[in-house]
């Protein structure tokens, strides 16, 4: 039944939007338990993939990180978000809205400034820092119809165990929320 | 039931493949632009290009100017620069001119990635430029028509030689 549910899914979204809606869909279908998660509701596709602390290492080592310095970031549950609006009107979200759900009193995404100001604090090169605030989710967004967006993001203290990915959208005067179980830290 | 579901799985993934194949033509036409409400006065952009010369937007003024933020880095900013060169191809120089902002990385690194492009890249080493521009992430792209203003926007990765983005700036150059 999710199998059909999926199909049909997959193919109203494919007559409307194209391929990567339909690729969720079928994804969803799965039910992977496995990064990448998907969710997609109201005009709005969220993909949420893990990211290991050797990658955010190498990523930010590379963009003039000392290891020491990237070191808090790496250790803490890295995510790379992609947000595509597919609905009609402009899509706005806030970084502060979503949180981990599941442990005591849930836990909230990092935001690239409260990180920035630790870098300032540590002499991080300027252009380390360019790179490091260009490569985050940003913390307030709005994008028209078409428009997608992507980068990374962390939660701090890092979750022990799965959890519940809850995203929020707001379309007009409208509150969305994306809710993903059993969504984990890379190993 | 490993199989079945196996079977089922394997089934729904050629669904997906046909389905792509099916709005294939749909994928092709999205996206697009979109329209700048208002459209303001494009902010100043005046930066060195990767040969160091000095450029300035305002210098352009009478052509359409498809300005693009961008890094080696983000994945969909290297997946849409080819796109740039191509579309730029599609017009006359007198009609459209393409600057590809490159945010806080050295010219070396620039060009083991573009080599020599189409486009003109401009380096704004400190993203100082960039902050003068209504830029929320990367990449993120804009239009300013020949009176200098900001015509449309995209957010995120296009294919900017798409049929309806050609559109969307022939019909530019006949209004404007």
């Amino acid at each position: 039944m999710r199998f059909r549910y999926a199909l049909l899914t997959g193919l109203f979204l494919a007559a409307l939007t194209g391929f990567p809606l339909v690729e969720w869909a079928i994804a969803a279908a799965s039910a992977q338990s496995q990064s990448p998660w998907h969710g997609a509701r109201a005009g709005v596709a969220v993909k949420a993939t893990a990211l290991t602390r050797p990658a955010v290492l190498a990523f930010y080592q590379a963009r003039g990180f000392s290891a020491e310095a990237i070191a808090p970031y790496a250790d803490a549950c890295v995510f790379s978000f992609e947000v595509r609006n597919a609905g009609k009107g402009p899509l706005r979200l806030r970084l502060a809205e979503w949180r981990a759900a599941g442990g005591p009193g849930g836990m909230r995404f990092r935001l690239p400034e409260e990180w920035d100001a630790d870098w300032e604090r540590q002499g991080v090169p300027q252009a380390a820092r360019i790179a490091f605030r260009w490569a985050q989710f940003q913390a307030e967004q709005e994008f028209a119809p078409g428009d997608w967006i992507m980068g990374m993001a962390a939660l701090r203290p890092r979750p022990a165990g799965p959890f519940r990915l809850v995203t929020v959208f707001h379309r007009g005067d409208r509150r969305h929320e994306i809710a993903i179980d059993n969504v984990a830290c890379a190993p | 039931m490993p199989h079945s579901t196996e079977r089922r799985r394997a089934l729904g993934r050629l669904a997906g493949l046909g389905c792509l194949l099916a709005a294939g033509p749909l994928v092709a036409q999205g996206g697009g632009m979109t329209p700048v409400a208002g459209r303001p006065p494009a902010p100043p952009l005046a930066l060195p290009d990767i040969d160091d010369k000095p450029v300035d937007l305002a210098a352009y003024r009478g052509r359409l100017v498809l300005v693009n933020f961008w890094a080696t880095w983000c994945p969909p900013c290297r997946r849409e620069f080819p796109s740039l060169g191509r579309l730029q191809k599609k017009f006359r120089p007198d009609e459209l001119a393409v600057l590809a902002v490159n945010v806080g990385e050295e010219a070396e690194t620039i060009f083991s990635f573009a080599g020599a492009s189409e486009v003109t890249i401009l380096l704004d080493r400190d993203s100082a430029a960039m902050r003068h521009w209504p830029v929320k992430g990367l990449p993120t792209t804009f239009i300013v028509d020949r009176q200098g203003r900001l015509a449309l926007r995209a957010v995120g990765g296009r294919e900017f030689d798409d049929a309806a983005i050609v559109r969307q700036l022939r019909a530019l150059l006949k209004n404007a």
